[in-house]
């Protein structure tokens, strides 16, 4: 593709009630979207008139939050088990992508291949499998295992994982894969027949240094956090930058950085949108997430108003971390500030503004080679999907920056990958 | 109706039997048809084998994985009963409870889970764990495992959400339970993070049950199948398994023993027909799970030409009374905590 007709790829991340922690309470939120699938068959198919690349699921293998009286005030501890809501939406939806996070932590890599092929076949091709390594004591404790594998570990059994996953997808003309390695070992082939796409699309999102590497060397899209324009400028160069050592071209994978977009008519609309979901954070809950990213359960300890302590490094989420940590000895923020901006967009880029004053934001990444697209997150459901799909996306569309129409079928064609061998 | 009873007709289609479709591609819409038609046949449930791995021979299967064909199904259905198979080896506990209880949810309170007691011989060479399990430790695994999904899916009460958006209380704390589970080969802390199945729990159909499981099958199962036995030798082992049933505390008609038949094809459907009352009244079994290739002309002969005759007798019933399979096999739920 030339960098004339160059276009960016979008995908719809739908979670919960919304992106926003206090999504569910707002007026128009659409409440019980964890147990209603009707729901979902509509927010999918307004991403796919849209034309969006992709839906993205999100995944964890329990609770998000320990504490129960936060957890309470929040729409997040239930929810579909997202391969099941997928290929639910596979048969309703024609066109548009399906990528689920799964975790290698707590899988076989024989299970999940057969599972997301499934589902490939189920949507002729538009499968994706995010791959996400497991952080969460709250899951560990649900797999029979006390503590956290250190990091790299984590990366190690993950590295091996994808390597198994994606030699079951491609197939071996001798039979058997044969696998016998550190942490899997795997005997027979798969039994269903090869993806229509060749191999479903394979997503990563880690943002550490193992983690960009195990994205170098395996994944099609990488989905990442960033606030800054200079942060994901440095993560896109570094990344594509790597690609070589593992024998690739730069155009093998795409970014998708995360975007939490408050879109409106007018600024001051939008701004009054964004203002009245804030308004709707307990502070509690504002602070609970905010430790969970940071790995650390004590915040509550130290005074709201006052700065982030000083944090020793952590097995949990390392660059998500820093990212926070930078963010707060930046904008001068205390915890209750801090608590608040990141409870809105979980560290995500936030902006607030009309459709060309987003659309000019978005371009300026694209264009200036900082993103492929982006993983957009709606506050909430159904509203601020509708919005960016009649606001921005034509907007994008005037601008020659994102299609009018589907060209391919199948998932890899929407994101221009090669089908592998 | 004699005693009120009525006859469960559960319906498997066979792997590697399907209609050659135009294209190579697996067709989806084909097994859609086939639901649907048994949909408007009344069954109560559709039963999805999930064979894992290859087994050496060349025989096609099912060209999809059973837990993500059902949730597609859900969605092009509205009242029949959607079982997959899925493996205790294959799967986390916790992952697979959620996995179910999510396609629970999707089809509102249709979804099943055909748990088999029997271990598939080359399945865990591809779970990295090439030595297997003995007969007995697959036996206690089984039993442990059963249970810790049976209790994830307790742990929300039916009122457990809130959603109210005023006083910010989505759910209440004081009714969402942890499971606390720590035994011989899983330890699982729970809750599960996907809420109360619409039919109180997803309906656990057991297979593959040798002797020596008898006692788990009546202890945790909602529906057993069962090979075909002289009327007979089924009868003494449809009444043994009611007294264990009875035994646990359970209501002895809580569990429903489904015979497996392969209807003939050279057989005439009125014999066919026969053959089923002759079990169903000689006290055999509850009802009969049909083997069929996926094709809809091996559905239709059995829908255009056994069930009519079953209706004149007053052996099946006319039509769906409710939308959820718990209420088509007449079985209650659990229970809250």
């Amino acid at each position: 593709m030339t960098a004339a007709s160059r276009q960016m790829k979008l995908g719809a991340f739908l979670w919960a009630t919304g992106h926003h922690i206090a999504a569910w309470r707002h007026p128009k939120a659409y409440v019980t979207a964890g147990i209603d699938i009707d729901h979902y068959i509509q927010l999918a198919r307004t991403a796919e008139a849209a034309k969006f690349d992709m839906v993205f699921c999100e995944d964890a293998a329990g609770l998000r939050e320990a504490n129960v009286a936060i957890a309470s005030q929040t729409s997040r501890s239930i929810g579909f088990e997202p391969i099941s809501l997928l290929s639910a939406l596979a048969v309703q939806t024609s066109r548009i992508g399906l990528v689920s996070t799964a975790s290698t932590s707590y899988n076989e890599p024989y299970g999940l291949a057969r599972t997301f092929l499934s589902l490939d076949h189920l949507s002729g091709g538009r499968a994706g499998w995010n791959l996400v390594t497991s952080a969460s004591p709250i899951e560990a404790a649900n797999f029979g295992s006390t503590g956290l594998r250190p990091h790299a570990d984590r990366y190690e059994r993950a590295r091996e994982f994808a390597e198994v996953v994606t030699g079951l997808w491609r197939g071996n003309p001798d039979g058997a894969p044969g696998h016998d390695g550190q942490s899997f070992s795997v005997r027979d082939p798969l039994d269903l027949p090869r993806s229509p796409q060749g191999a479903p699309v394979l997503v990563q999102a880690g943002a550490s240094d193992v983690g960009r590497d195990l994205a170098a060397r395996t994944a099609d899209v990488v989905f990442t956090a960033a606030q800054t324009f200079e942060e994901a400028k440095a993560f896109y160069d570094d990344l594509k930058g790597r690609l070589a050592a593992y024998g690739r071209e730069p155009d093998d994978i795409k970014i998708m950085p995360g975007v939490a977009p408050v879109v409106a008519e007018t600024a001051a609309q939008a701004q009054e949108k964004y203002e009245e979901l804030q308004e709707l954070i307990p502070d509690d809950v504002g602070v609970a997430l905010l430790s969970s990213y940071l790995s650390i359960a004590d915040l509550w300890r130290y005074p709201i108003d006052g700065p982030l302590p000083e944090l020793p490094p952590s097995e949990g989420m390392q660059s998500r971390q820093a990212l926070v940590i930078e963010q707060s000895r930046r904008d001068n923020l205390s915890i209750r500030q801090l608590a608040r901006h990141f409870a809105g967009a979980r560290g995500h880029w936030r902006i607030v503004g009309t459709a060309a004053e987003i659309a000019d934001e978005l371009q300026a990444r694209f264009e200036g080679g900082a993103a492929d697209g982006f993983n957009v997150m709606p506050s909430f459901f159904p509203g601020e999907l509708d919005a960016f799909a009649t606001l921005v996306v034509p907007e994008l569309q005037r601008r020659g920056l994102f299609r009018k129409d589907y060209e391919g079928r199948t998932l890899r064609d929407h994101l221009g990958l090669k089908r592998p061998m | 109706m004699e005693n009120g009873a009525i006859m469960h007709l559960a319906v498997s289609p066979l792997p590697g039997t399907s209609e050659p479709s135009p294209g190579a591609e697996p067709d989806f819409s084909l097994l859609a048809r086939f639901v649907q038609r048994a949909e408007a046949a009344g069954l109560d449930m559709v039963i999805f084998a999930d064979s894992a791995p290859a087994s050496g021979s060349d025989a096609a299967t099912m060209p999809f994985e059973a837990t993500t064909l059902v949730a597609a199904l859900a969605t092009v259905t509205s009242r029949i009963g959607l079982v997959a198979a899925a493996s205790t080896v294959a799967h986390q506990p916790y992952n697979l409870a959620r996995r179910f209880a999510s396609l629970d949810i999707i089809s509102h309170g249709r979804a099943g889970w055909n748990a088999t007691m029997a271990q598939a011989p080359r399945e865990a060479a591809n779970f990295s764990r090439s030595e297997g399990f003995s007969g007995d430790d697959f036996r206690r695994r089984s039993e442990e495992y059963i249970g810790i999904v049976q209790g994830l899916w307790q742990g929300w009460d039916e009122d457990a959400l809130k959603f109210d958006k005023s006083s910010g209380r989505f759910h209440d704390p004081e009714k969402m339970h942890l499971l606390d589970h720590k035994g011989e080969f899983f330890s699982v802390r729970g809750p599960l993070n996907v809420a109360r199945s619409p039919q109180d729990r997803p309906v656990l159909v057991l297979s593959g049950l040798s002797a020596a499981d008898m006692d788990i099958a009546a202890r945790t199962a909602d529906v057993v199948l069962l090979d075909s036995e002289p009327i007979e030798s089924a009868k003494a082992r449809n009444d043994d398994l009611k007294r264990r049933v009875a035994a646990c505390g359970r209501d002895a008609d809580a569990v429903k023993v489904l015979v497996n038949v392969s209807p003939v094809i050279d057989d005439k459907m009125a014999v066919t027909a026969d053959r089923l009352e002759d079990m169903f009244r000689g006290k055999g079994c509850d009802g009969f799970n049909m083997l069929m290739p996926a094709e809809l002309s091996a559905l239709d002969d059995f829908v255009g030409l056994v069930l009519p005759a079953l209706r004149r007798r007053g052996l099946f019933r006319e039509s769906y009374r409710r939308t959820n399979l718990r209420s088509h096999l007449g079985i209650a739920g659990g229970g809250d905590r």
